[in-house]
């Protein structure tokens, strides 16, 4: 068991948006020193990453002075890890959307487990904790053995909610998804009454449950579904679809309101710690994480209403180095407490990803002539 | 005639009508009358001196500009490049020849976003071998390029030159404006990252049309032992690299990205790597950033993680924000560039090993050696291995051709031969 270990079960059983915000930052500063110095005399290179670093991290006395990894750096294969080969109970990958090549995290079994709960009390902040019929918009054969993909990894997180588990798409002969529709209009006669979980990721509920339940002019009929979704918008881009539309599509198939359905951001690096959209439309940290919006140019944190890149901070795993990292999503910090909904510290807006069309020029070269050749 | 004013040189344009009807009016003024590039030059010299104000200080890239239009630095370019009775547009004898440059036409130019003055330099390289220019401003670039160009429709007092110009702004990705553009010249100068030039390449230039190209490269600074090894000349080496990679944030084809350091015998590089990171810190307080693209924080932020985490006997210098990264190591193996000021030192035995791995992607080599035979041996298989331009250390911007191993005013003339018929 790591020294560590009780302080951070302690920060995962609080409410995890109760503390204010100079509670929270002291008792993640202290755990978060802590686990880099850990981590420091597990990984060679990682001790050399903090030595560089610019300043003592143990005379830190803000979260935001902490020694900060970019999140490209979790593509390195093999994967950055804090663990021998033996006690790697999984690998997730990233969905990689945007690059050619996938994040890959290592979890040993007290990160995982920490995983399980660190996802289990945010999503009970938002919509209780009890269980209820889990209707999975994603085929059974995605979560598979072995590596686990990110929406195998957020169809997992959300099993602790169910008490029964339907899957409703199925794998075509050329691998595409298909809508069991039988499946789907048997859940939804099962259950009409009661309190069900949905959860899809974001272009997999548009494409292949909203638009053919559309085309068909099917209603579901399921008015106390809560649906959550995940994996951004960007394969929605090119079909022009806005949340708003989203949302008023999606809530009209249920047979639901559209406040029943909640976005949330999630990424395999950040194990544990989902960000969802708040009843006034922003996310938040919870007490065992953090989020620092950064100014590009002085890589300071934002002031409230400021813009900058996401770094996303976790105590949750110990497995790999995914306490302190950069992201390449912006995001507006909206204010550092108070949020309309009730919650504490910070909350903030994604505002898309970093442009990535900007280094051009004569002096860029992204290969050599000969590799061309 | 009268002069024009800004507004009609530098315009914002929506459609392949607007730019054709420009190119019209351009080949018109071409027809009425020629320019020598005295004349030119004359215009220059004046703009040179409006460029030489205050509140013109903080933009990037004006002293090489300012440079680069003196008679000084471009009399001479003109009389190797054109011949010695260029200037005011005489016949130069050649044998029982005698040759004259003539203009193309119009020139098109088509500058890389990353270097700020770049319209301006390519534009001038066209006009002062008598043509007309139509030159495609990126989107970034506008509001700098209409400060600048103010300052020559100032010094232009008759017109005669800026009624040569016609500047286009519009996003790259218009390709029916590119189109318009590629078909309305001569010629064309064609700058910027690989996948620019194809598509600027591709687009529909008449068969005549001559066209050159500026593509990606790169740029290495090397120092043998007893340059960097000598501590009267540490400070001074290091403050020309600083210079050398702060202008134009380290993007430009000409910027130093890696330092190679010839290992001495028996001496450390700690001081030197000290003075180094001093000159660094010296350079970003004189001109520090105003502003930088997210995607270049990341980058450079990704660049000293993975540095560091990758190997354990890798160093590095750095402060919090990304205002510039030392990244020190050793070996003769070239990193892909992360621009941005970001200089990889790598130790090596030998200069020359380093150098012979190099394919063609290094345009420009900045030395800083003790060694002269050692220097003159280096540059030899430097230019052997694709190296265009070989020069000292602080120097690796100056601007005078051959540019990437080809002259900037002749290719962009016609070399007109004449054999008297009468003798």
């Amino acid at each position: 068991m790591l020294p560590f270990e009780e302080k951070i079960d302690r920060l995962l059983s609080m409410p995890p948006y109760g503390l204010p915000p100079e509670e929270r930052q002291s008792g993640l500063l202290d755990l978060l020193k802590d686990e880099l110095d850990y981590a420091s005399g597990r990984h060679a290179g990682y001790k050399n990453f903090i030595q560089h670093w610019p300043t003592d991290f143990r005379a830190a006395t803000r979260v935001a002075d902490l020694p900060f990894l970019p999140v490209g750096v979790l593509k390195a294969n093999p994967p950055l890890c804090f663990v021998n080969p033996e006690e790697i109970k999984r690998t997730l990958t990233s969905s990689s959307t945007t690059s050619q090549v996938p994040s890959r995290v290592v979890l040993d079994s007290p990160t995982a487990r920490r995983m399980t709960k660190g996802t289990v009390s945010i999503v009970r902040d938002f919509i209780g904790s009890d269980r209820r019929p889990y209707l999975v918009v994603d085929t059974p054969g995605y979560m598979g053995t072995g590596e686990l993909g990110a929406r195998g990894a957020a169809i997992q997180g959300l099993q602790p909610f169910a008490s029964e588990v339907t899957y409703c798409l199925s794998s075509g002969g050329q691998g595409d998804l298909q809508l069991d529709l039988e499946r789907l209009k048997q859940f939804s006669q099962d259950h009409q009454n009661a309190e069900v979980l949905v959860y899809g990721f974001t272009f997999i509920l548009w494409n292949h449950l909203v638009k053919p339940l559309l085309a068909e002019g099917i209603s579901l009929n399921l008015p106390k579904a809560r649906i959550l979704h995940s994996g951004g918008w960007k394969r929605l881009q090119d079909q022009a679809v806005e949340k708003k539309v989203f949302d008023e599509k999606l809530a009209g198939v249920f047979g639901c309101s559209a406040d029943r359905i909640v976005d949330f951001y999630g990424m395999v690096e950040t194990v544990g710690v989902i960000y969802p959209d708040c009843s006034a439309g922003n996310k938040h940290g919870p007490v065992f994480g953090d989020v620092i919006v950064r100014d590009p140019l002085t890589l300071e944190p934002v002031a409230a209403g400021g813009h900058g890149i996401v770094q996303v901070c976790s105590i949750l795993p110990t497995s790999f180095p995914g306490h302190l990292l950069l992201t390449e999503d912006l995001a507006q910090v909206i204010a550092y407490d108070g949020c309309l909904c009730g919650r504490r510290g910070v909350s903030f807006r994604f505002a898309g990803r970093v442009p990535k069309a900007e280094l051009r020029g004569c002096g860029n070269l992204d290969s050599k002539r000969s590799a061309k050749n | 005639m009268t002069t024009l004013s800004i507004a009609e040189i530098v315009q914002s344009v929506d459609s392949p009508a607007e730019i054709s009807a420009a190119a019209s009016k351009l080949r018109q003024v071409i027809s009425a009358e020629e320019i020598t590039p005295n004349e030119v030059m004359n215009v220059f010299d004046s703009w040179a001196k409006n460029l030489d104000a205050r509140e013109l200080d903080d933009l990037p890239g004006i002293p090489f500009l300012r440079m680069w239009l003196r008679r000084g630095t471009l009399e001479p370019i003109i009389t190797r490049e054109l011949g010695s009775e260029a200037l005011d547009g005489g016949w130069t004898e050649f044998g029982r020849a005698r040759l004259r440059a003539f203009p193309l036409g119009i020139v098109g130019h088509w500058p890389a976003g990353n270097v700020e003055i770049q319209p301006i330099l390519s534009m001038t390289c066209g006009l002062l071998g008598g043509n007309a220019a139509l030159v495609r401003v990126p989107s970034g670039l506008v509001d700098l390029t209409r400060i600048l160009m103010e300052k020559l429709v100032q010094g232009d007092l008759s017109g005669r030159l800026t009624r040569r110009i016609f500047m286009a702004a519009f996003e790259h990705g218009r390709q029916d404006l590119q189109a318009a553009m590629a078909q309305a010249v001569d010629g064309a100068m064609i700058w910027g990252g690989a996948e620019s030039i194809l598509q600027v390449r591709s687009l529909p230039f008449p068969h005549w049309a001559r066209v050159s190209v500026f593509g990606p490269r790169i740029s290495i600074a090397a120092m043998d032992a007893g340059a960097w090894g000598n501590p009267n000349e540490q400070k001074t080496w290091c403050l020309r690299l600083a210079r050398d990679v702060w202008q134009f944030d380290q993007q430009a084809c000409s910027s130093p990205q890696v330092l190679f350091l010839e290992r001495g015998a028996g001496r450390s590089t700690a001081q030197f790597l000290s003075n180094l990171q001093q000159a660094f810190e010296t350079e970003n307080r004189a001109h520090p950033r105003h502003s930088i693209a997210a995607v270049l924080t990341s980058t450079i932020c990704q660049a000293r993680a993975s540095w560091l985490l990758n190997d354990p006997s890798h160093q590095a210098a750095f402060p919090i924000d990304p205002a510039w990264t030392l990244l020190v190591g050793s070996g003769v193996e070239l990193p892909l560039p992360t621009q941005g000021k970001t200089l990889t030192v790598l130790e090596v035995d030998d200069l020359a090993e380093a150098i012979s791995k190099w394919d063609g992607n290094v345009q420009t080599l900045g030395l800083g050696m003790a060694n002269e035979e050692k220097e003159k041996k280096l540059a030899l298989l430097a230019g052997s291995k694709g190296v265009d331009r070989i020069v000292k250390l602080g120097r690796m911007h100056v601007f005078v051709p051959p540019w990437d191993g080809v002259d900037l005013i002749r290719p962009m003339v016609r070399m007109v031969r004449h054999v008297n018929s009468t003798e």
